[in-house]
């Protein structure tokens, strides 16, 4: 069975590797899917900073998925952005997959594989494909405190393929954790990290390193579904990022 | 190297088997019948892993749902799903089903 869940996340990973746009995408991928459950999604990021060209560099998405199978959600993703000082434009269609890989609890940790295709809306930029694992961590009662906690990991490689690709090999490595206090708030933290090339030293002087404190909630309409939020504020920690990153994301889910 | 390294760590990362759950763990049953569970409080052991077999017996599908348990899972009719549980500390855990939420129980962890 797990066999047939990596074949089939390796294919699509073998037919997805494209270039990830220029913007960070700041979205944690949990490896939970959902069965029979829709979802419209909206993630946004605007960077903050006193410098004139790293200030309101925005990316938005406007993603749709299902949870085909029990260890399968696909989704198409649409992405917008603008650099600082410049207007809003689409910048690729991206086709996600999220493969659960390991019943939920079963294991250690929950284990999941991300496999995304991006197709660029310009002719100048490239297609990119996204994929890696995706890692997470139930720990109820942590340090015997009485509360339970949720750790996810994204370690994610990119590939640009087709005409005006480069060769690097970016790598983003992506940690949240936070307590489970209440289904409508959950605080925590996470981390952010792309490091340009897999070939360079990952080292922090590396160009874009951010972390911050982030909320996570859901309510529950129950039969007419349930929304969920994250919020989240990233301090960059290195010059080359921008001093502050505000990053969100809406989603509304239905099962069928 | 190094790339050569990275691609091993992933590939590593996402094949290896992770620590699986103790073959020994205590399992439990609920069952949907009529649209409603047929335990209104189901009792487990604290502080060790358990599976939660769901049997729905009806023909349309239901969801096993639970934010204290982080749980959230269909049930298609006429079918049956595994939940892995725990270890939890002692306490009440609500479950309810989403397609229904006049439907609803506890776990008693004690």
């Amino acid at each position: 069975m797990l066999r047939n869940k990596l074949v089939a996340a390796a294919t699509l990973a073998a037919a997805a590797l494209v270039t990830r746009h220029a913007y960070a995408d700041f979205e944690m991928h949990y490896p939970i899917i959902d069965y029979r459950e829709a979802e419209l999604e909206h993630n946004g990021s605007t960077s903050v900073d006193n410098r004139s060209g790293m200030n309101n560099n925005q990316s938005y998405t406007v993603e749709l998925g299902y949870g085909v199978t029990p260890w399968w959600e696909p989704e198409i993703e649409f992405d917008l952005g603008a650099a600082p000082g410049q207007n809003w434009t689409y910048s690729a269609t991206t086709f996600e997959n999220t493969f659960q890989l390991t019943p939920q609890g079963e294991y250690w940790a929950d284990l999941g594989f991300f496999a995304e295709y991006s197709h660029a809306a310009s002719r100048a930029a490239a297609d990119a494909m996204t994929f890696g694992p995706l890692v997470q961590k139930e720990w109820n009662d942590a340090f015997g405190s009485g509360v339970d906690t949720l750790h996810t990991l994204n370690l994610l490689v990119s590939k640009q393929v087709g005409r005006n690709r480069n060769d690097a090999t970016p790598v983003q490595l992506s940690w949240q954790s936070r307590l489970r206090l209440n289904a409508f708030f959950e605080p925590g933290v996470e981390y952010y990290g792309n490091f340009n090339n897999i070939a360079d030293r990952l080292t922090m002087t590396d160009p874009t390193h951010r972390a911050g404190p982030v909320i996570v909630g859901a309510y529950n309409m129950y039969q007419y579904g349930k929304i969920k939020y994250e919020a989240g504020y990233l301090f960059g920690l290195n010059n080359a990022t921008e001093g502050g990153t505000i990053r969100w994301r809406l989603e509304y889910e239905k099962s069928f | 190297m190094l790339k050569r390294s990275l691609f091993a760590l992933l590939l590593s990362a996402t094949l290896a088997a992770p620590v699986a759950a103790h073959a020994a763990d205590p399992a439990f049953t609920l069952t949907i019948k009529d649209r409603t569970f047929d335990v209104a409080e189901l009792d487990v052991p604290a502080n060790v892993k358990f599976t939660l077999t769901v049997q729905n017996l009806d023909k349309v599908p239901s969801e096993f749902e639970s934010s204290d348990l982080n749980r959230e899972k269909v049930v298609v009719g006429g079918s049956t799903i595994t939940v892995y549980l725990g270890p939890l500390t002692p306490g009440s855990y609500e479950f309810f089903d989403d397609f229904n939420p006049t439907a609803r129980g506890h776990i008693v962890a004690k």
